[in-house]
């Protein structure tokens, strides 16, 4: 069932942004402030290269392209080498480092697929042409202006400054698209791998969290959940990090370029062109609203199908069985076209607001177009100004279009970071005390009026008392949920009782560190839990016992006969949590595995399941050797276990029943004498 | 890419949806290559001081006409194309549970949940992305890359097409390529991360040993190395991932480059206009689009081909138990039930029962008792057709089991299952599972009858609770009788309680088992179960062990015959004195 549990949760979406949550989320990115800031610049140096394209563009128009004005000096006093022609020197403006502003221009004419020079520069665009026998006549509203025709050849020797200075353009542009393409991919690797730190943190701080909680709360929440906090929601939060966080920067430094670059080149136009914000403004907030509504209601839906799916899946025989296949598709269809439906609408809000944003874009354009090239006309600006803001408006309107994505990415990592928060603040309540009492644990256990409950009311341990000596070996004894497996958890404080005292030679165990406490009571359960990784690592259990010594423990307990027929002995990997094994072998690695960390109580849940009489020899074999100078409690199934203990506690409906030896309890005739009959008596032939 | 003929219905019903989806793409992306033309037009029209004021006016009019025909086919493209695909999810979807639907026991004995909910999830998206953004990308990758090559070669320069364009090339060939080894690196970083999963799964199964063991520290250890690894797989895919954009942008920055370079040189040379300059930069930002595209519309093809791949070795999985084509025409069951020499083995080989006869006349009432694994189950799993057993052993009512239609079987045979299934609906649609239109009296009375009528009026909202997740969360003995209400509200032919009573205590079985008698009266019971508490009353008791009767008779015969039912009653004897000692 655990499976489907992911499904369900789903539908409960959170909150789409909280301040309180952001600035938490957020305090995890603090310790990397200064890679974060770098990326920052980054991305602001890599977005001035994106804008720098219409800039060159403008500048290659309107200095190169369009014939600006030359300068004409006499020759032999030109300031720098020029374009001899006749008796003048004449030099491209673009070349020059100072104004001259006195100096006479002169400007390169194109008509009617001849080319001329003209006397001057003809800064008004508004002109009209005459032709005469020398060349033209031009007349603007400045005065008169005559162009003289120009050979080809002369008028490709005025022009080759120009291409020339388009080609270096040309090779400042290459600069500044390598430049872009590599500080763009070192801010994607800083970023990304900050990204992934900061998960990983998060991810550690949740699993380390998960550690300390108590088995109350395991009890209570399916691990299919818990293991979705550690990877999927952590992984959400990554998509946002590296998605979002830093890309609004970029798109924010992307607008404010724009609107700089655009404020610079020409005041009027960039008014102008601004004149559409509002509606953009207006129209994405009214989307984000209709967007998260429609997303939400997705997102519900689909999760529902999950959890129907997962639901009808797990219960598939159910449904066969009382042949109600046609309802649950009818079910299921309802729920499939109600997401049909909600994604339907949700298509719908994307299909009206990107053509819109488009539509505004368009109209932006037709008004740069209208008022700018009216400009233009009247000669207030050069083209090349109005192509920029063309190109400008177009690469404004970009970030507006993606923002409905990382809206989307935004709310769910909002969703899965509450969840992980809230795992995070669960109180761990079961932990050391501040001081503990110093312990050098030796192994007497009392219980002094034990009252424990799993569920709150419902006692499963009613003022149980009892003490076992240093050393003595007790069995416990009594039908199914008499209390035997509870008073295993008590000792090493997997529970904490709610009334009485547990003491370890004479020391109650709340004031004993935990840590220690549970360093020396070590315990093995009737079902052996596996890890995957060798035999050896499941002796070790991360401790740092060398082979050798895992072999002598081997050696102890008998687990080195079977574990040395393995193809690859103590180096065997562990297959499907175990499976692979007998339970008598998996019984014997559990006592190396307990032996291994030298505890000074043992505390064995003897196994039910079914153990040949050869290996159960082996086992009771073993467990003399390992209980030996211990203090040993075992919830025993077995006779022989039973006959060989120093005392035996009788459970009955949680509270201690009968307490003796095996000879004593059975002459009373009374409780454990019926047990005896019950559970024991076949297994004397045995 | 032949798996999508099995959406071919699909296909054929919405057919006209996409090519109008298609011709709505093409229109807009006609209109948009129709932009830079103006644009060009203006430009050399405004240089060349020719334009007036009302020329102007109508530039901005030409612009807002296309612009209007561009935002209708966007909205209508969106609708045509995203829409249909959006119908073709939820088709898909309804094809592959209809489908599970019929598939048997053994199918989902193989399959994991997880498995076939990877399948309904990701697979089914990958063929949506596939029909939807994959037939846009495709469109406008073929129809844009041709359409604007042909306007730049034709009306600006073939030179400067030619050279302008070599780069692109690359961009589509790299997309393709990274995408490739994005791919391989993705699937990397997904099997680090169900490493990670794994890892954390196995720890907290094991949370009980590793405190008692004092492992959480190293185990966080053991955690951090894998969530690291997690990181470096991650990195890997970033270092390929993340050159991509950057490299697109340089690549067709170089494009840019060439034109700025070349084109300008034209202009100056007056090989072409000014105007032809600006549009062929417009065009070349078209281009940079369906380059991409075109790399992409690859691999998202691909995924989708091969997650339809495996939809079709789920959708062509043929369901092992239906109605034969010459099934009988049965309309109710009366109860008389007949078994002659049933052997029985699993596909897989393993023999589960031998030799059984069993005859269980309408009206009676028969037990089975046995140890876990001898074979009862399976017996009761073979009368609903879980399986289907082998032909002419089985018999209801004399006509073979095989040959009786499975709707009539299954809705006159009430079964009380060992896996206590419900579904996450009220307490009362639980109950009334096998047919909506029962009564809230008939629920109560089945729930009276179940003997959890009590339990569920002491929840606020009653017969109304939600159970599972959401709702209140039952014992596993009230769960056991929920199932059984569920059984009988269908009123039965047969009844067979599969071990469902071993959650419920001594006192509340003995009312339940005393209500069944009542209420069974002339109809047919099979008690299935491990304690001799539930079986005694019983007409016959069948004693099975390792798929074999061994032995038969009535409570005080075996009882005399001394035998492995006899010792059995004798050992929980001796449990229910020890249960009922109060000391």
């Amino acid at each position: 069932m655990s499976e489907t549990y992911n499904y369900h949760e789903e539908e409960a979406l959170g909150k789409s942004y909280d301040g309180r949550l952001m600035k938490r989320l957020l305090s995890y990115a603090r310790p990397y402030w200064l890679i974060i800031l770098t990326c920052i610049i980054l991305l602001l140096v890599v977005t001035a290269t994106e804008l720098a394209r219409p800039y060159l563009i403008k500048i290659a128009i309107d200095d190169y392209i369009t014939p600006g004005p030359l300068l004409v000096w006499e020759s032999g006093n030109e300031p720098q080498e020029g374009i001899k022609y006749g008796e003048q020197i004449y030099i491209h403006r673009h070349r020059l480092s100072e104004d001259y502003p006195d100096q006479p221009k002169a400007q390169l004419f194109t008509y009617e697929g001849g080319f001329y020079l003209v006397d001057g520069y003809i800064e008004d665009i508004n002109y009209s042409v005459r032709r005469e026998e020398k060349g033209l006549i031009i007349n603007t509203e400045v005065g008169l202006f005559t162009a003289s025709p120009l050979e080809a050849e002369d008028y490709r020797a005025f022009r080759q400054p120009d291409k020339t200075a388009l080609v270096q353009l040309a090779l400042i542009y290459l600069g500044i698209i390598a430049l872009g393409f590599s500080l763009n991919y070192l801010q994607i690797y800083l970023l990304h791998r900050t990204g992934q730190q900061i998960i990983f943190n998060i991810r550690h701080q949740v699993f380390s969290h998960l550690q300390r909680l108590s088995l109350r709360f395991f009890d209570t929440n399916p691990v299919g959940r818990l293991v979705t906090r550690v990877t999927n929601d952590t992984e959400t939060l990554d998509q946002m990090f590296t998605g979002v966080v830093v890309y609004l920067f970029k798109d924010l430094f992307m607008l404010l370029g724009i609107v700089i670059v655009m404020l610079q080149l020409n005041i009027r136009l960039a008014l102008i062109s601004f004149s559409l914000i509002p509606i953009v403004i207006i129209a994405t907030i009214v989307f984000r609203l209709k967007a998260r509504e429609a997303y939400r209601e997705v997102r519900t839906r689909l999760a529902r199908i999950n959890a129907t799916l997962a639901e009808n899946i797990t219960g598939m025989r159910t449904v066969q069985i009382f042949h109600r296949m046609g309802e649950k598709h009818q079910e299921f269809n309802e729920i499939n076209h109600a997401h049909y439906r909600a994604s339907f609408r949700e298509l719908k809000i994307f299909a009206v607001f990107r053509p819109f944003i488009d539509l505004i874009y368009f109209l932006a354009l037709a008004l740069l177009i209208w008022y700018g090239g009216g400009i233009v006309i009247r000669g207030l600006i050069p083209f090349g100004v109005l192509y920029a803001f063309i190109q400008y408006i177009e690469m404004f309107f970009r970030p507006i279009n993606d923002m409905a994505e990382k809206y989307n990415i935004m709310q769910s990592a909002m969703a899965s970071s509450e969840r992980i928060f809230q795992l995070l603040d669960t109180p761990v309540d079961i932990q050391s005390p501040k001081q503990p009492l110093p312990t050098n644990i030796k192994g007497k256990i009392e219980f002094c009026n034990v009252w424990f409950a799993y569920n709150p009311g419902e006692w499963v341990l009613k003022d149980v008392s009892f003490t076992i000596e240093k050393g003595q070996t007790v069995a416990f004894v009594g039908a199914t949920g008499a209390g035997k497996t509870s008073i295993i958890n008590l000792i090493s404080r997997l529970y904490d009782i709610q009334k009485g005292q547990i003491l370890i030679d004479g020391v109650n165990i709340k004031e004993m560190d935990l840590d220690q406490l549970r360093k020396n009571v070590a315990v093995v359960l009737q079902d052996v839990f596996m890890f995957s990784g060798t035999i050896a690592d499941n002796i070790r259990l991360n401790s740092d016992i060398d082979d050798q010594q895992i072999r002598h423990i081997a050696e102890a307990v008998d687990a080195h006969r079977f574990i040395s027929r393995l193809p690859r002995n103590y180096e065997s990997e562990v297959k499907e949590r175990g499976a692979t094994m007998s339970a008598g072998q998996r019984q014997l690695l559990a006592f190396a595995r307990a032996l291994a960390f030298k505890p000074k109580i043992l505390i064995l849940d003897e196994a039910t399941a079914n153990i040949d009489t050869e290996t159960e020899q082996v086992i009771q074999k073993a467990m003399k050797t390992i209980s030996r100078g211990r203090t040993t409690l075992v919830v025993a199934h077995r006779l022989s276990t039973i006959q060989s203990a120093d005392k035996i506690i009788v459970m009955h409906k949680g509270k201690v029943r009968e307490m003796g030896s095996h000879q004593q309890l059975l002459a009373r005739g009374g409780y454990y004498y019926n047990l005896y009959q019950l559970q024991y008596k076949e297994q004397e032939t045995g | 890419m032949k798996s999508f003929w099995l959406l071919k219905d699909f296909f054929r019903a919405n057919v006209w949806r996409y090519a109008l989806g298609v011709l709505w793409l093409i229109i807009v992306n006609s209109a948009q290559l129709v932009i830079p033309y103006l644009l060009g037009y203006i430009t050399d029209q405004v240089e060349t001081g020719q334009a007036t004021t009302a020329d102007l006016w109508s530039f901005a009019g030409y612009i807002m006409v296309i612009a209007a025909v561009i935002v209708a086919s966007r909205y209508l493209w969106r609708i045509y194309i995203m829409g249909t695909a959006r119908k073709l999810e939820f088709h898909l979807r309804d094809m592959l549970f209809s489908h599970l639907q019929k598939l048997s026991a053994n199918f989902y004995n193989e399959h994991k949940t997880g498995d076939l909910m990877a399948h309904a999830t990701n697979d089914v998206n990958a063929v949506r992305m596939a029909l939807g953004p994959g037939i846009i990308l495709l469109t406008d990758a073929i129809f844009l890359t041709v359409a604007t090559v042909i306007i730049m070669s034709q009306t600006i320069d073939i030179r400067l097409t030619a050279l302008a364009l070599l780069p692109l090339p690359f961009m589509a060939v790299l997309v393709m390529f990274a995408g490739r080894i994005i791919h391989l690196r993705f699937k990397a970083v997904q099997a680090a991360f169900s490493n990670m999963t794994d890892r954390v799964q196995e720890n907290l199964s094991g949370i009980r040993i590793i405190k008692t063991f004092v492992q959480e520290d190293t185990e966080a250890k053991k955690f951090d190395e894998v969530a690291r690894s997690l990181i470096f797989r991650n990195m890997d895919l970033v270092r390929v991932w993340g050159l991509f954009m950057p490299l697109v942008q340089f690549i067709s920055g170089l494009s840019y480059l060439i034109v700025l370079a070349y084109g300008g040189i034209l202009v100056i040379e007056g090989t072409i206009t000014l105007g032809a300059f600006v549009a062929f930069n417009t065009y070349l930002a078209m281009l940079i689009w369906p380059m991409m595209a075109l790399g992409w519309v690859i691999n998202v093809l691909q995924r989708g081909a091969s997650s339809m791949e495996r939809l079709k070795v789920l959708l062509e999985t043929e369901p092992e138990v239906v109605d034969r084509p010459d099934v009988k025409e049965v309309n109710r069951l009366k109860g008389d039930l007949e078994i002659r020499n049933l052997d029985f083995s699993y596909p897989d080989g393993t023999a589960v029962l031998e030799d059984i006869n069993i005859n269980l006349p309408r009206g009676n009432t028969l037990a089975i008792i046995g140890r876990t694994g001898s074979g009862k189950s399976t017996l009761a799993n073979l009368l609903l057709r879980l399986y289907d057993p082998p032909s002419g052993r089985i018999f209801i009512d004399g006509i073979d089991i095989n040959l009786i239609p499975l709707e009539v079987l299954r809705r006159d045979i009430g079964y009380v299952p060992q896996d206590l299934f419900l579904f996450s609906t009220t307490l009362h649609e639980n109950i009334a599972f096998a047919d909506e239109n029962f009564s809230r009296k008939q629920v109560e009375e089945a729930a009276k009858l179940a003997q959890i009528y009590d339990n569920i009026v002491e929840f606020p909202q009653k017969f109304d609770t939600l159970s599972g997740e959401r709702g209140v969360t039952l014992s596993g003995g009230q769960k056991q009788r929920m199932t059984i209400a569920r059984a009988l509200i269908k009123n039965p032919a047969l009844l067979i309680l599969d071990d469902c009573l071993s959650a419920v205590d001594t006192e509340t079985e003995e009312k339940i088992l005393k209500g069944l008698r009542r209420f069974m009266t002339g109809r047919s019971s099979i008690i299935i179960s491990h304690r001799i508490s539930t079986v005694q009353h019983a007409d016959e008791i069948v004693v099975m062990d390792q798929g074999r009767i061994v032995e038969k008779g009535t409570h005080e015969e075996l009882l005399k015959a001394d035998g492995f039912y006899s010792t059995l009653h004798h050992k929980q004897q001796l449990e229910r004195i020890i249960a009922e000692d109060r000391g």
